[in-house]
């Protein structure tokens, strides 16, 4: 399904760690992997102290149900290797 | 009087430090998800200190796809990497360096595994050496068996190739134009909807064994490279008819597929062989482990008076001290690779890395 009048589709994560350094962590593992360009969608991080926030736009809602998805799945991987493994000083 | 001895000192602290940095042990660990095994094992100086492994295994009659390799991988991922460290008895602080697996392989399981590597080795403030798979392969094969200068024998359910060494370069002389061996033989195994447990490839050796009657197949070898795909479809049509029929056992149809797929790969070795006058030969991969594929090889090897390498079953097999022993040897010779940059990619042929480590 595409979305009429060349719109996006957009929406915003905001998702709040323990601390700065956490948040940090965060944003280095999960900003390296880019989005596949026949996707169509874009995906922005960035860090503001604690708090880690993602922006997905997308044309299609298919793309960026799957995009938001598998980024949903690899930050809860990130979280649980950080609570195993930290502790993030 | 005072000077003199704080320049001794100063001498003396130097002298210790430049001792302490020649001598003091590197330790590396590796993560490797390329594939449907997720493997984390860690290597100081040659040495394995621990490797342990998950397989994901799916059900007869069925191959594991990306999406669900990748789930695999997430869920098992922090059980192995405990299970690494405590096998190890090595501390996080411990650890030198953090290596994994860039690729090839499938994109998904590759970024799984790469998101804990990467994590951690920012926990513990590390640096990251990517490594190639391949690479990772030829490296273990060498350190296991002593090879110095090995032709290589590459072979997997997602690689085919027969690999040499020059001028830092392992340098490609033939493979597969389609699919690799592997997955030849794991597809075949689906056709006769074989457990995948412990691999296709295993369950398909032990039936060649019982084996008595030789069909043949096409044998298809263009120059250096091999194909397996028409020989593939050739057996998927065939073979339902021909065990129905009773012409044939599904014993005879392993044994007739392995001698065939063998023979060729045997040929294009003893080819490249020839060509670079090699006196050793290494098997490498996760049909590696095939005694029949490492008989025929030694056979051959034997003939030409050369030497036959191999490895059993946790090396040839996808795993993860592969991945840190091919980054200990990268971060040896000054290779780090910058978080920025710590990417994953489906395809990453082995000669497109330079081999920094070897003269």
């Amino acid at each position: 399904m595409s979305i009429a009048g060349g719109e996006c589709l957009s929406a915003q994560l905001n998702v709040p760690f323990p601390s700065v350094r956490e948040a940090d962590i965060a944003y280095g593992s999960l900003s390296v992997d880019k989005e596949l360009k026949r996707g169509n969608v874009s995906r922005e991080l960035w860090v503001e102290n604690n708090i880690l926030h993602v922006r997905f736009q997308a044309s299609e809602a298919r793309t960026f149900r799957v995009s938001i998805n598998s980024f949903l799945e690899h930050l809860k991987l990130v979280c649980e290797t950080m609570a195993e493994f930290g502790p993030a000083r | 009087m005072l000077a003199l001895a704080a320049n001794q000192w100063k001498a003396h602290l130097r002298l210790n430090l430049s001792f302490v940095k020649t001598t003091r042990m590197v330790i590396a660990i590796g993560f490797e998800g390329s594939a449907n095994k997720l493997g984390i094992g860690i290597i100081k100086d040659g040495e394995v200190l621990s490797n342990p492994r998950h397989t994901y295994i799916t059900p007869p009659g069925q191959g594991f796809l990306p999406k669900d390799t990748a789930k695999h991988h997430r869920e098992h991922a922090l059980s192995v990497l405990k299970a690494a460290l405590e096998e190890a008895n090595v501390k996080p602080e411990e650890i030198d360096v953090v290596c994994y697996t860039k690729g090839p392989g499938m994109g998904a399981p590759l970024v799984s595994t790469a998101l804990v590597a990467r994590t951690v080795a920012q926990l513990w403030k590390k640096p990251i050496v990517a490594v190639n798979h391949c690479i990772g392969h030829i490296e273990m094969g060498r350190l296991i068996t002593g090879a110095q200068n090995p032709t290589v024998l590459y072979v997997s359910g997602g690689n085919t190739q027969v690999i040499a060494y020059s001028d830092r370069c392992y340098r490609i002389f033939g493979e597969t134009i389609d699919i690799a061996v592997g997955n030849c033989l794991d597809r075949f195994a689906r056709v006769l909807k074989l457990s995948n447990d412990p691999s296709p490839g295993y369950n398909i050796e032990q039936l060649a064994k019982k084996g008595k009657q030789y069909l043949e197949m096409p044998y298809v070898v263009k120059g250096m490279d091999v194909s397996f795909s028409g020989l593939l479809s050739y057996i998927e049509e065939k073979a339902p008819k021909l065990i129905e029929s009773g012409a044939y056992t599904p014993e005879d149809l392993c044994f007739s597929l392995q001698e065939t797929v063998f023979a060729m790969l045997i040929e294009i070795t003893e080819r490249a062989m020839a060509h670079c006058d090699s006196n050793e030969v290494l098997i490498v991969g996760g049909v590696g482990c095939n005694k029949r594929l490492q008989e025929m090889m030694g056979i051959m090897a034997s003939e030409r008076g050369a030497t036959l390498y191999a490895t059993d079953e946790r090396f040839c097999i996808d795993n993860g001290a592969m991945i840190a022993q091919a980054g200990w040897e990268m971060y040896r010779t000054g290779v780090v690779t910058p978080l920025k940059e710590t990417t994953c990619t489906q395809r990453f042929r082995t000669d497109e890395v330079e081999v920094t480590w070897r003269s």
